[in-house]
């Protein structure tokens, strides 16, 4: 579970992606998302993954994307799988295009939180006018998930001490282990939430209703032309698929594959 | 009887090596407390011992049988763990079916599970509360009901991770009655505390852990009062040897370093005597 979740972890590193705006990776994300969702055949999505890929190398995060996707596989067999038993026609060309979709969303993800920081991520949402509260309430939660997997792990370690196996049995008897996991779990980060909300109040949290932030965020030479590159995509894509030229072309792609 | 034998053992957390070449032999019947600083591996080795954590190299045998070749649920029958933080273990809606869980896991029939289930609330000190929810205890109580959890179903060895930890004194003194009382049953028993002062009243063998390793182990009395090797896991040394330390450096040397109040008061008694006679 935890290496799904590598993909969106942040990684430091000095890249020039790294040291963009976090408003213009936003844009970045939109665009490459929007581009995953327009395009519907394993081949163009290959390129955007390409795409994708070389975005990742300039960040120097490749490697780390490359070794977190071991985490993905079993969705994307998944996706492929149910799409694949479930389609009428264009099994194959389909199946792929729906798994390349999700790796090409997942990865444009990816982009975005590896090389972003929770707290840049919080400057932006609040620049942009979200009230201190939620941008806390977001960043936190983005902060507290490795703790929640340790602590998922201590509880399963503290249970099969007492002699659970957590994976025998049916069904039914499984699902009522991850009863016995998840109420120790729960009634825990609860407990913990708490503390955390009396220690934030008494850091002087809401002391002040609006907060001058410390780093001023300025867009400068390199975000204008992400986000000009961005844009350029989104027009292009939006044009190629409004105008029936997608079509086409998706259509041509269909008759010849084999 | 040696009942853990751990033979050069290795593990690393993705890369990060935890332990290094650790080799310990835990005996039926002795209380072996395992300290050191913090991350230096105390909790890493004992997940070894009932299973959870596999050696990457070398070997952990539980009463001959491999850990690699067994189960968790097979090796906790022999091997009972409570972990450092009870809010990580407790589930049930009330203490009494919070300690009958293990028991009914290990297939133990419910007269018998009850009967024990009673010896352990009344050992522990919590037969008050036992149709209260585990959630409402305090946490000296939590504290107790997770090792009562454990000894409800009776393992050969009983693995305690931080069992003073949140404790007042008088209940220091219950747990520490509860370890003698497992051991005069010929259990052995596994601390790992940062508790100097409980260890040098508990422990008949202390392991040092620093950096993965075992830097020193040994006979309780000989380890704790050797201040040296104290100060190497970042620990502070018992206050009795420590007094016996600073009346040595005025120049009064006790003939036996003591580790105990009681040592120490029989030093002085003997010191005092030969300067009367005098």
């Amino acid at each position: 579970m935890s290496r799904v979740l590598d993909v969106f972890r942040f990684k430091r590193r000095d890249s020039t992606i790294h040291a963009l705006d976090p408003r213009s990776k936003f844009v970045l994300l939109v665009a490459l998302s929007a581009a995953s969702l327009i395009l519907a055949d394993p081949v163009t999505l290959l390129a955007l993954l390409a795409l994708e890929a070389a975005i990742l190398r300039a960040a120097r995060c490749l490697g780390d994307w490359l070794a977190s996707l071991r985490g993905l596989l079993l969705m994307l067999a998944v996706i492929f799988a149910l799409n694949y038993l479930t389609l009428p026609s264009h099994k194959l060309f389909t199946s792929l295009a729906m798994t390349m979709r999700f790796l090409d969303l997942a990865t444009a993800f990816s982009i975005f939180f590896l090389t972003t920081t929770p707290d840049e991520l919080a400057t932006a949402l609040e620049a942009s006018g979200l009230p201190r509260d939620y941008t806390l309430m977001f960043t936190m939660s983005l902060r507290f998930v490795p703790t929640l997997a340790r602590d998922l792990q201590t509880v399963a370690d503290a249970l099969k001490s007492r002699g659970l196996e957590l994976e025998k049995g049916g069904l039914r008897k499984r699902l009522r282990n991850y009863v016995y996991l998840l109420v120790p779990l729960i009634i825990y980060e609860l407990r913990r939430s708490l503390m955390v909300a009396e220690a934030l109040e008494a850091r002087g949290f809401g002391a002040v209703r609006k907060v001058e932030p410390y780093y001023e965020l300025k867009l400068g030479g390199r975000d204008y032309a992400v986000i000009m590159f961005s844009c350029a995509l989104i027009t292009f894509l939006a044009y190629l698929s409004l105008s029936g030229h997608y079509g086409a072309l998706l259509n041509e792609m269909l008759a010849h594959w084999p | 009887m040696e009942a853990i034998v751990v033979e050069d053992v290795y593990f690393s957390y993705d890369g990060v090596p935890a332990l290094r070449g650790v080799s310990l032999t835990v005996r039926s019947g002795e209380v072996l407390a395992i300290m050191g600083e913090n991350g230096a591996g105390k909790t890493t080795l004992i997940k070894h011992f009932n299973g959870l954590l596999k050696p990457e190299k070398g070997r952990v045998l539980v009463f001959g049988i491999d850990t690699r070749e067994a189960s968790v649920a097979q090796l906790a029958r022999r091997v009972g763990v409570v972990f450092q933080n009870p809010d990580h273990q407790l589930f049930a809606e009330s203490v009494e079916e919070e300690v009958l869980f293990a028991m009914k896991n290990m297939g133990l029939p419910l007269d018998v599970a009850r009967e024990r289930c009673e010896q352990v609330l009344k050992l522990m000190g919590l037969e008050k509360h036992r149709h209260r929810s585990p959630y409402s205890l305090s946490v000296g109580e939590r504290k107790r009901l997770a090792i009562a959890a454990v000894l409800g179903y009776g393992p050969d060895i009983v693995v305690l991770d931080e069992p003073t930890a949140g404790q007042d004194f008088l209940n220091k003194c219950k747990i520490g009655g509860v370890i003698a009382a497992l051991k005069a049953e010929g259990r052995g028993i596994v601390i790992v505390t940062h508790d100097v002062e409980f260890a040098a009243q508990v422990a008949d063998r202390v392991a040092l852990m620093a950096g993965g390793r075992i830097v020193r182990v040994g006979p309780a009395h000989e380890v704790l009062t050797d201040e040296e090797a104290i100060r190497e896991v970042r620990l502070l040394s018992p206050q009795v040897p420590c007094t016996a330390c600073m009346l040595r450096e005025r120049g009064i040397t006790l003939t036996n370093t003591p580790l105990l109040p009681g040592e120490l008061y029989l030093e002085l008694v003997r010191l005092l005597r030969r300067q009367a006679m005098r």
